[in-house]
């Protein structure tokens, strides 16, 4: 099942498992408004994936929208990952360490939850 | 020495002109895909705290960004018109429970620029604030 947030995120939803597709490729200033709208507790399930597949740039306005969906997650209790993340992006994230918060997963190992 | 000059006005989108801009002097100068990326970031991260902080987002308010190539290093001057700064901290900041419970979930742009370019530096007056980045070239890069 699949359904648009808006026009930055893209949510697909089995079992216990929310998988957000980012479809702008640039998470920054001018996209994060938009992307921390979909930061909520009813956008995340248990498993709440979220997929870079179409991000080549984030920066730290970008990282700051993505901490809003490191709080939801955490006040309700959910696992947060991260998904086809770029090698230099994996390695703003270690960084800053939001790879703490936000671990990689790979698609295959979604795959027993479909 | 050339040089490449790009003026915006303190509004968030127009960081995205000055980004395309650095992809293409940094993959001019020969620079490893690894490191435009490295320059795109640090330049977009000056260029943000340039718009916000120092011309308070005020559209009318110029940020001017130069880009001087010299044969052993790339400089990329950002300059704001904002009324100055007296300290800058480039200390290493990261994701923090405390932080997150706070809900302070920003102040990482300094600490990545000093990060991610071989050195910087800051010159600050009561006309605007210049933050200086730069990135010496290698033996393995090489022209286009």
């Amino acid at each position: 099942m699949t359904n648009e947030m808006n026009e930055v995120i893209r949510r697909e939803e089995f079992g216990d498992v929310a998988v957000l597709h980012i479809m702008t490729n640039s998470v920054d200033a001018v996209s994060a408004s938009a992307i921390e709208a979909v930061a909520t507790a009813t956008a995340m399930r248990p498993i709440t994936v979220l997929d870079f597949a179409n991000v080549s740039f984030i920066n730290s306005a970008g990282i700051s929208a993505l901490l809003k969906f490191v709080v939801s997650a955490k006040k309700s209790g959910y696992t947060l990952y991260a998904m086809n993340v770029t090698p230099h992006h994996q390695k703003v994230f270690k960084m800053v360490e939001m790879s703490r918060y936000m671990p990689p997963i790979e698609e295959r190992d979604l795959a027993a939850y479909r | 020495m050339q040089q490449v000059l790009v003026n915006i006005p303190s509004v968030p989108i127009f960081e995205r002109v000055v980004r395309a801009s650095a992809d293409e002097v940094g993959r001019a100068l020969g620079f490893s895909a690894e490191r435009v990326e490295d320059l795109k970031l640090a330049v977009s991260e000056a260029v943000n705290n340039a718009i916000d902080h120092g011309n308070k987002r005020h559209p009318g308010k110029l940020v001017e960004v130069v880009f001087a190539l010299h044969s052993d290093k790339l400089e990329v001057h950002v300059t704001d018109e904002g009324g100055g700064v007296e300290t800058v901290d480039f200390s290493r900041k990261v994701v923090e429970d405390q932080n997150l419970d706070a809900g302070m979930h920003r102040g990482f742009g300094m600490y990545l620029i000093s990060a991610l370019v071989d050195d910087c530096e800051v010159n600050s007056s009561q006309s605007g604030t210049t933050l200086t980045l730069r990135l010496y070239r290698r033996s393995q890069d090489h022209d286009e």
